[in-house]
């Protein structure tokens, strides 16, 4: 068996704590294959005017059966939020199969 | 519905259909026919090409296994449906790559199928653009030995 190369585009994980939901991915992607969920909350501190918007990851959805790997997402992201992994064992029975959300997407692991 | 292709072309790619054996696990042993469409096919022959699939002795038991690797156009269709249709049973159908999962790229396109279980019912489904071959023997493996 011949070795994989660490840097071979097999799929994109996510480090969701980075994410900010700025949605950059989402408006970049070729595709359209990134769906992302978030809501706002406001974040009061003491002395403030008013309290901060700081948007809330609620869900990061990769659709693998549309994504071209082309890396427009991983380039486009300011927080480093997504990165290659050369994992490529993740065939699925049916299509919905190739839905990865954020927990699926963790599990690819760091780069 | 499509109204172009007339089979005879994919029916004949079907009937010759091979038999390898996958490297990694002896065990497995497949009748692949690769329906090449477009370059994800590339990655199928890389896949023998590099040695993960080795020519094999025919056997009279193990499945067929039709890989649809490459875009699936609508004129393009009832020759993938005649190569279906041309496997003996027990079959098995493994969409390779994007286009042929979803359209992939051309998801929106007017002449694109949306994905080859739109034609014919798909056992796995194999995401890349395009997978590495080595995807191909996972998926093969996953299919003869579910986990």
């Amino acid at each position: 068996m011949s070795e994989i190369p660490h840097q071979a585009r097999g799929a994109i994980a996510l480090d969701a704590a980075a994410c900010t939901s700025c949605m950059l991915c989402v408006k970049e992607c070729p595709d359209w294959c990134i769906h992302i969920e978030s809501h706002n909350e406001e974040v009061s501190e003491p002395g403030a005017r008013r309290p901060r918007s700081v948007a809330v990851l609620d869900s990061f959805t990769i659709d693998w059966g549309l994504c071209m790997y082309c890396g427009i997402c991983v380039e486009v992201c300011p927080f480093d939020a997504l990165h290659w992994v050369p994992e490529h064992d993740y065939p699925a029975p049916d299509a919905q199969g190739l839905r990865h959300g954020i927990a699926r997407l963790e599990e690819f692991g760091p780069s | 519905m499509p109204t172009r292709g007339t089979g005879d072309y994919a029916a004949g790619m079907a009937r010759e259909q091979r038999v390898y054996a996958v490297v990694s696990h002896p065990e497995v042993r497949v009748h692949v026919r690769d329906l090449g469409l477009a370059c994800c096919a590339v990655e199928f022959a890389s896949a023998i090409g590099r040695g993960l699939l080795v020519p094999a002795e025919p056997s009279t038991s193990g499945a067929a296994v039709l890989v649809v690797s490459g875009t699936v156009t609508d004129a393009l269709a009832p020759e993938v449906i005649a190569a279906w249709e041309a496997l003996p049973e027990p079959k098995a159908a493994v969409s390779f790559g994007a286009c042929s999962n979803s359209g992939g790229p051309y998801w929106d396109s007017y002449s694109v199928t949306k994905g080859v279980d739109r034609v014919i019912p798909v056992s796995t489904y194999v995401p890349g653009c395009p997978p590495r071959p080595e995807a191909l023997v996972d998926a093969l493996v996953a299919l003869v030995v579910p986990a």
